[in-house]
């Protein structure tokens, strides 16, 4: 089997009007196993920035735990969040660094920008970085994610909308995938608040 | 930025990563197994059926390779009526059982199949036999096997009895197989279950939204997947690293 699906993950992330949506399932599991179902892929890094990352598990937490160090350091030397434009950049270059023994962690950064603006970027193991102004996706099932993706999306979408739209391309996206599933957590960030809900949804 | 190249459909084959389970009850036998039917990760059929009849009477539960268990069941199927067109009589569960054993063991370099001969005929009422790879025959009380099997032997060794009454029986394996469900990845989906009394055939599917849960509410994820211990010992007042 491989490396990036040992575990298994499904992570969504659209950007609507004047706010994003980023949500993933929370199966944890080795293999065919299914260990927990309260395990998030999806992470804060400040009130305007999350950021989702699928793979290995191992690497993902440990990622997410050198990211917020170097966050945390940020923001004591600029007195501010960092925006989410650069954190993007900041994390293909710590990707790249990594070349020739890469964590094996797919990551999707969702925020909001100073001025309101939707930011939304992917990047693969190794660091290539790509924006979007729609939808990123990343997990164990990248086809079927794409697929309802690419059907559901539309501009401008309100928060309720979004959240809806995140939540019905994620839940039937991984209610294909084997390695990914057993309820699903979606955080939709506007300008005031962040409005996080967790989903019932089948449990095999 | 496709990451999941592996095990991905070109490569892997199509198998049956399943739970079935059976179990002779006071008056018959009960079976049943989920639905699912996967390609490495990609779940390529969520409601199949891996319940094959053999005859009116006898069925075949199928867990392993999905085309090799449909070709045993195609040739077992097509011998059994032959066999009873040539005796006259329905054909006994036992014959059934020993034909899916002896394709099984004679391919065993090829084959994999791992499969339950469930049934009712008049010389010995309902009867559950276990013909997993390789060959073997073993006539069980109760038989479970599949990928998703290794999940709930606990649960059917503690709550298996003997002469169970009908409802009793289908509980059991309805909960098995929720269980197993839950748990192995590569089985999910739908529930279909089988009861044979002698009087006849009674079907039971259950749709993916009436599978019994196991899992009640969850409290909210924390999302903090070394914070929650690094946190827990700061607090204690040790020494934290990293």
């Amino acid at each position: 089997m491989s490396i990036f699906s040992y575990n298994g993950a499904a992570i969504v992330a659209m950007a609507g009007k004047e706010c994003v949506a980023i949500g993933s399932d929370l199966r944890f599991g080795v293999q065919m196993q299914t260990i927990t179902c309260d395990t998030p892929k999806v992470f804060k890094i400040h009130d305007k920035l999350y950021l989702g990352l699928s793979g290995l598990l191992t690497d993902a937490q440990t990622l997410h735990q050198k990211l917020m160090f170097r966050h945390n350091l940020y923001k004591l030397r600029e007195e501010r969040d960092m925006k989410p434009s650069t954190f993007g950049h900041m994390l293909s270059n710590a990707l790249y660094e990594r070349r020739f023994g890469p964590y094996f962690a797919a990551p999707v950064v969702a925020g909001l920008e100073p001025d309101g603006t939707p930011f939304l970027c992917g990047m693969d193991t190794i660091g290539a970085i790509e924006t979007a102004k729609d939808f990123m996706i990343t997990g164990t099932s990248p086809e079927s994610l794409y697929g309802m993706c690419e059907s559901m999306w539309r501009p401008d979408m309100e928060p309720d909308e979004l959240f809806e739209t995140v939540a019905q391309c994620l839940m039937s996206g991984f209610d294909r995938d084997a390695l990914a599933g057993w309820g699903a957590v979606i955080h939709v960030i506007t300008k005031d608040k962040v409005i996080s809900r967790t989903l019932k949804t089948r449990m095999d | 930025m496709d990451v999941s190249r592996g095990a991905s459909h070109s490569e892997a084959a199509p198998s049956t990563g399943t739970t079935i389970v059976a179990c002779t009850y006071k008056g018959g036998v009960v079976f049943g197994a989920d639905g699912r039917v996967s390609i490495g990760n990609y779940i390529m059929n969520r409601a199949s059926n891996k319940i094959a009849p053999l005859s009116e009477y006898i069925f075949l539960c199928r867990s392993g390779s999905a085309p090799d268990t449909q070709i045993i069941s195609d040739n077992v199927r097509h011998y059994l009526h032959q066999a009873s067109a040539e005796s006259g009589e329905e054909p006994s569960v036992l014959m059934a059982a020993n034909l899916v054993r002896l394709l099984n063991y004679n391919n065993k370099d090829h084959l994999v199949g791992a499969m339950l001969v469930v049934g009712w005929d008049k010389h010995a009422g309902g009867q559950v036999y276990g013909v997993p790879i390789s060959g073997t025959l073993a006539k069980e009380k109760w038989a479970i096997d599949g990928s998703g099997s290794s999940y709930i032997w606990g649960y059917c060794d503690s709550e298996f009895k003997e002469d169970m009454t009908r409802e009793e029986a289908e509980n059991w394996v309805k909960e098995a197989l929720a269980l197993a469900m839950t748990r192995d990845a590569s089985s999910g989906g739908t529930i279909r279950m089988y009861t044979l009394d002698g009087a006849g055939v009674h079907h039971t599917y259950i749709p993916g939204d009436q599978v019994p849960q196991f899992v009640g509410d969850l409290p909210f994820p924390t999302g903090n997947p070394g914070g929650a211990v690094l946190g827990s010992a700061a607090r204690e007042g040790g020494m934290v690293i990293g």
